[in-house]
């Protein structure tokens, strides 16, 4: 298996006619696509159209019923992949943010580093309070997320991901759940992880980050992919009626 | 004639500290293994695997479901049948320590099952293995709805360990039976026995107060 994802055409990220039903529902309609390393995908679309699961699948928190679906050049489902090595690569920041509530801001943090990477403690909290800090965070290192507010506790899910210095970051709708001030924080700091070059696909409805740093926005309705294109494109000149129908709903705001 | 039979239960002083020793004994041996065996019996039940699960399902039923009394002499009377020769200090260990570890395992599995499924993607998402997983985020997490009602069923269990006095183990409660043999005053002998059990569960019975009052006040933070 070669590392290289351009000889062979394989991206980052690679769906393959994926398929995935919820009893009788299906929910991902023969997906595909792919994602190259560095790039930041933007996924939208109504609410059930499957854009959540599409990237719950990526780090296997869904399984699919069939097609391809090849991440960091692992076929996942393959006996030969191991799920639990591949998720240390791939951060995952939550709508409901999900931070573990007895520990402090850095033990979130510094939990996996320790435990899964076997980083020794003293280094992983020198790392750890580093992150806080460039997450604007550096005087909340030994709060406990119930003493954070929205913004604050999902800037310490993004910090945790990043303690594993993954290769993907994967983002499901980060700032649904928050309040309209604290937004901004959340996206300032998804953008600061973008221009260094992170893979990333985030579900979000949130068009200025999205014509700020994606190179691509996917529309998804009724668990297929209807429409692909650049944020330019895809806010501007809308394909199909399904997308303009979707854009006129949320641009009214 | 009252002062007689003081002075007599003063006199089998003895007898009653060894009973009373049997039984804290008995218990402590029984809860420690008893927790041990819960914790991970719970662990297993909600481990995913679903013969496991039912089978431990199923045993722990069938224990809350029947007698202890008749536990024990199945353990004392039926065993030795099969071969396997027991004194009643084992017999009433095993018993006690089996009864302790279901209905600690159905206290376990109710904590496990209160931690929210973020909690769990959360761990799972950062790559944290299985144990990992139990160990750091969700057993941490559990313990503040385990904690008290565990505290609240070592008390029933020592008071059920009196049970054991059915197949001749010299505890607490059997003093009291040999007791009142030789001082004919069953209230007084009995009130006693009472006394002896209640000295040891009232400071657990305080205990689970307080935990109870700290878990409703904490913000899941949990110090063992």
């Amino acid at each position: 298996m070669t590392a290289s994802p351009s000889k062979n055409g394989t991206g980052m990220i690679e769906f393959r006619g994926v398929n995935k039903w919820f009893g009788a529902l299906n929910v991902l309609r023969d997906i595909t696509l792919s994602v190259e390393p560095r790039e930041v995908v933007v996924v939208c679309g109504p609410s059930g159209s499957g854009k959540s699961t599409l990237i719950r699948c990526i780090n296997g928190l869904e399984t699919i019923r069939d097609g391809d679906l090849v991440v960091d050049g692992q076929r996942l489902g393959d006996p030969a992949t191991n799920m639990t090595r591949l998720r240390t690569e791939i951060g995952f920041v939550f709508q409901s943010f999900n931070l573990y509530p007895h520990r402090t801001a850095l033990e979130n943090v510094t939990l996996a580093p320790i435990h899964v990477r076997k980083i020794p403690r003293n280094e992983a909290e020198q790392a750890g309070r580093e992150l806080l800090a460039k997450v604007g965070l550096a005087d909340k290192v030994h709060a406990y997320p119930a003493q954070l507010s929205g913004g604050q506790q999902q800037r310490v899910a993004i910090a945790r991901c990043l303690g594993m210095r993954p290769k993907i970051m994967l983002f499901d709708e980060p700032t649904s759940a928050l309040d309209p001030e604290m937004i901004s924080e959340v996206l300032d700091v998804m953008v600061a992880v973008a221009e260094e070059g992170m893979t990333m696909m985030v579900v979000t409805h949130e068009m200025g980050f999205a014509r700020k740093v994606a190179q691509r926005v996917v529309f998804m309705d009724a668990g297929a992919i209807v429409e692909s294109g650049t944020p330019e494109e895809f806010f501007s000149q809308p394909k199909t009626d399904r997308s303009r129908a979707f854009l006129s709903k949320i641009l009214r705001h | 004639m009252i002062w007689q039979q003081l002075q007599s239960l003063v006199g089998s002083y003895p007898l009653a500290l060894r009973g009373l020793g049997v039984t804290v004994v008995l218990s402590l041996i029984s809860l420690v293994l008893g927790t041990l065996l819960g914790f991970g019996l719970g662990i297993l039940r909600t481990g995913g695997n679903r013969l496991i699960s039912a089978a431990i399902g199923a045993w722990v039923d069938l224990i809350r479901g029947t007698p202890f009394l008749v536990q024990i002499f199945l353990i004392f009377f039926i065993l030795p049948e099969f071969g396997i020769e027991l004194d009643a200090f084992t017999a009433g260990i095993i018993a006690l320590t089996n009864l302790a570890a279901c209905f600690i395992c159905e206290i376990v599995v109710a904590g496990i099952r209160s931690v929210p499924t973020g909690q769990v993607e959360a761990a799972l998402a950062s790559g944290l293995s299985r144990w990992q997983r139990m160990r750091q985020v969700v057993l941490p997490q559990a313990m503040r709805i385990v904690l008290p009602p565990l505290v609240g069923q070592y008390v029933l269990l020592i008071k059920d360990s009196s049970v054991v006095s059915a197949i001749g183990l010299t505890d607490l409660t059997r003093v009291g039976w040999l007791v009142v043999q030789r001082v004919p005053n069953g209230l007084l002998v009995f009130f006693l026995v009472g006394l002896g059990y209640f000295i040891v569960c009232y400071p657990l019975i305080m205990l689970a107060r307080r935990l109870e009052r700290r878990m409703g006040a904490a913000h899941g933070e949990v110090q063992l």
